[in-house]
């Protein structure tokens, strides 16, 4: 009974938009901007590679514009396999992709762990499964397990896959370097690889950005727009609109945000994470359409949370609660169930910043610094952000 | 081979995105005569299953969306399997479609499909099955919002796996049930009995002086009961609607106080009458403290506000009946043994000693929050 109060306020929430359905004046009146056709999942299903292939270009979408509903169209084309307990081993490998996009991380792992148990998985998936695998160690905190595994890949291990491989081991080891505090060496390690024409270029560049932002160097934009530059990744563009908050850049920020927009500036159509940042700018710039962003904000964690994915959104919730509508505890709780889930140095940003809050729960204020400084004391981060002020 | 190596798949580690993925919203309502529809559906989602824009530019219009209602209404019933039945077991027919609306949400703008479905009395039983882009995107859920005709609103997620799911809409009174509800609330009522029978037990004698002597003429005596009767129904049909509309509830430990006293009160003025013409006036007062514990069991069957009108007037009904059954009996039975000589003493003054003592424990029950007797 004492769920009801709030699947009722739920209720109402989603009610509430709900008296309003109205009727178009005009046929011609546009409705909806849609995304650029695609061919339909065939009803009878695909063959296993035309599957992989086209489940993988949808995942890449979903990364890259921030459409959930890719995810769903990926799992749609792999259909006949998903349910499955041991699928072959690449659209396990995607599948554990997927569910990570879905931060639906420990299913992932196992996904992960399995492959890499298994003698029949091809050496290829095996290198791309242990990649992935230790970029979800690295983002939960689990390190030392993450480092055996980029140690793994800079080895011997996968040679006969070429030194693409071993170039994304020693990647992978020097942002384990620049998150333990080892800035200067993981920032020399970087650039080095940076020149090896096997090299991820885009991965590099924004590992070497947010790098050089945790060492508060004024280098750090240009190192955003040239990663943004060769991979057009959400991800990307958030950072660089973060990096622009921080120095007060209203105006330059939302308009990277807007940027992301083909052809005008429905909010709608912005991906979350976006949306935030421009909801953010547009408050701290005194724009008039500042509490519009805010609602729509507010509508699509009420509509997660309907759905049954409000965990999932713990991370921006935590910074809406900071930056856009302030509410200490709410950014607190957040910052805090989101600690449980992810733990990189944005993350960690944000648990410092609610616990700093003057008008915070005090014990939750108290939980939140004492497992920062847990983590500040056993990682050794150094960050500009937090690094000078505590 | 080499596209084997995805190693793109790295980067997006941290990636948070979008995670507003594709969902439909159903709500239903139900009410006395049947259960009102909504169905409210992505737009981009129907142009992926059904290509909507005709002139494929990329914008949907409202005349290339209305042209294609038929059959985005044949979507949305191949997705949603509903079946609705009546609190009497009757299949409800779902009505045509209401002309299409568009509604806009913080993700895009929803197409909006509503009908009715009618039943021959309170909907009862639905049983959803949910497969709505089952094949294109098994990341869909259906957000169903459910008002039953009682209880609290309830808000599921439905996945489009197919299965049936069965919905109560809520504890389905028919209005047939509440009356019997009525009925059966006065009859286990013994507070509310007792008061009445104490009030009718000296109805057949007429009291001359000190003594009480059989009353001769049925109409006088008819007239007498008839008005203590009217006056606690007038009475509490009064408090019943203004607590049930939550107009007005007082706590339930004082009315049930003031019930027990009530009867204690009316049983001890058969014993030393004070009040002998005119009961009425007294019955009415009273009467509007029972109306107010009638409330209580009509709230127990958690009844919706707007819903209430209908199944208060039966269960007053209900009551009604109830209580003219009692009278009815009673009378026939006093009536006929008001002529016997230990009538007044055995029977008025025997009777309502216990009736006065019964009270007494239950007034200090309620008063104090005791429990005296067994239950």
């Amino acid at each position: 009974m004492r769920r009801l109060p709030s699947l009722l306020v739920l209720l109402l929430l989603s009610l509430r938009g709900l008296a309003s359905p109205y009727t178009p004046q005009a046929d011609e009146e546009v409705l909806e901007q849609l995304p650029r056709r695609l061919a339909a999942v065939p009803r009878q299903g695909l063959a296993l590679p035309q599957a992989l292939g086209r489940a993988q270009a949808a995942l890449q979408r979903a990364r890259q514009e921030g459409d959930p509903r890719e995810l769903g169209r990926a799992q749609a084309l792999l259909a006949p396999w998903w349910h499955l307990p041991a699928p072959p081993p690449a659209v396990r490998l995607l599948r554990a992709s997927m569910l990570q996009t879905q931060h639906r991380f420990d299913a992932a792992l196992q996904d992960l762990d399995a492959l890499l148990a298994s003698a029949s998985t091809p050496l290829a998936l095996r290198a791309q499964a242990e990649l992935t695998r230790a970029a979800l160690l690295q983002l939960r905190g689990r390190w030392p397990e993450a480092r055996s595994a980029c140690t793994r890949l800079a080895g011997l291990s996968y040679a006969a896959l070429g030194a693409a491989v071993q170039v994304h081991g020693r990647v992978c080891l020097a942002e384990l370097d620049s998150l333990q505090g080892r800035n200067e060496s993981a920032a020399a390690a970087l650039a080095q690889l940076a020149r090896y024409p096997q090299a991820p270029s885009a991965w590099i560049l924004l590992l070497r950005a947010e790098l050089a932002e945790r060492r508060g160097l004024a280098e750090a934009e240009a190192l955003y727009r040239q990663a943004l530059q060769a991979e057009p990744s959400i991800y990307t563009r958030a950072a660089l609109a973060d990096w622009l908050l921080a120095r007060r850049r209203w105006a330059g920020a939302a308009a990277l945000v807007l940027a992301h927009q083909s052809n005008q500036a429905e909010l709608m159509r912005l991906p979350d994470a976006l949306l935030l940042r421009l909801a953010i700018a547009w408050r701290a710039g005194g724009d008039a359409r500042a509490s519009e962003a805010a609602a729509q904000l507010q509508e699509r964690f009420e509509a997660a949370a309907l759905r049954g994915d409000g965990s999932a959104h713990a991370r921006e919730r935590a910074r809406y609660a900071l930056d856009v509508r302030p509410d200490a505890g709410a950014a607190l709780q957040q910052a805090i169930a989101n600690w449980a889930l992810q733990r990189e140095p944005a993350d960690a940003w944000l648990l410092w910043r609610a616990a700093q809050l003057p008008a915070a729960p005090k014990p939750l204020a108290a939980q939140a610094r004492q497992a920062f400084e847990q983590f500040r004391r056993e990682s050794g981060m150094q960050d500009a952000r937090w690094s000078a002020a505590s | 081979m080499r596209r084997a190596l995805m190693l793109w798949l790295l980067l997006c580690a941290g990636a948070a995105q979008a995670h507003k993925a594709s969902d439909a919203y159903l709500i239903l309502e139900a009410d006395a005569t049947g259960l009102s529809e909504r169905v409210d559906i992505a737009l981009r989602d129907l142009d992926r299953e059904l290509r909507l824009d005709a002139d494929d530019n990329g914008q949907l219009s409202w005349g290339e969306l209305r042209a294609r209602a038929g059959e985005i209404d044949q979507l949305a019933r191949q997705g949603l399997g509903m079946t609705l039945t009546d609190a009497d077991g009757g299949r409800c027919t779902p009505q045509a479609l209401a002309p299409l609306q568009i509604e806009t949400r913080s993700d895009g703008r929803y197409a909006v499909l509503q009908r009715r479905w009618q039943c021959r009395a309170p909907a009862q039983d639905l049983t959803l099955s949910y497969r709505l882009f089952a094949a294109s995107d098994p990341t869909h859920r259906g957000v169903l919002s459910l008002r039953g005709l009682a209880g609290a609103p309830q808000t599921l997620v439905l996945a489009p796996d197919g299965h049936a799911t069965p919905l109560r809409l809520g504890a389905a009174h028919s209005l047939l049930s509440v009356l019997r509800d009525g009925v059966h609330h006065i009859w286990i009522g013994l507070d509310h009995i007792l008061f009445l029978l104490a009030l009718l037990l000296p109805a057949v004698l007429v009291r001359e002086g000190n003594h009480w002597r059989p009353a001769t003429r049925l109409r006088p005596v008819l007239l007498d009961v008839l008005g203590v009767v009217s006056a606690f129904t007038l009475a509490h049909s009064i408090t019943l609607a203004l607590a049930a509309f939550e107009i007005l509830s007082p706590p339930s430990r004082w009315v049930e106080s003031l019930i027990a006293a009530s009867v204690l009160l009316a049983a001890l003025n058969n014993l030393w009458p004070l009040l002998l013409r005119g009961r009425w006036r007294l019955t009415f007062a009273f009467g509007l403290v029972h109306g107010f514990g009638f409330a209580g069991a009509l709230r127990e069957l958690g009844l919706r506000r707007e819903a209430l009108a209908g199944p208060l007037l039966m269960f007053n009904l209900g009551v009604e009946l109830g209580q003219l059954a009692v009278v009815a009996g009673f009378m026939g039975l006093v009536w006929g043994l008001r002529r016997r000589p230990g009538y007044p003493r055995w029977v008025l003054g025997g009777c309502s000693l216990l009736i006065a003592l019964l009270a007494l424990v239950w007034l200090l029950e309620r008063v104090f929050d005791l429990q005296l007797l067994g239950r």
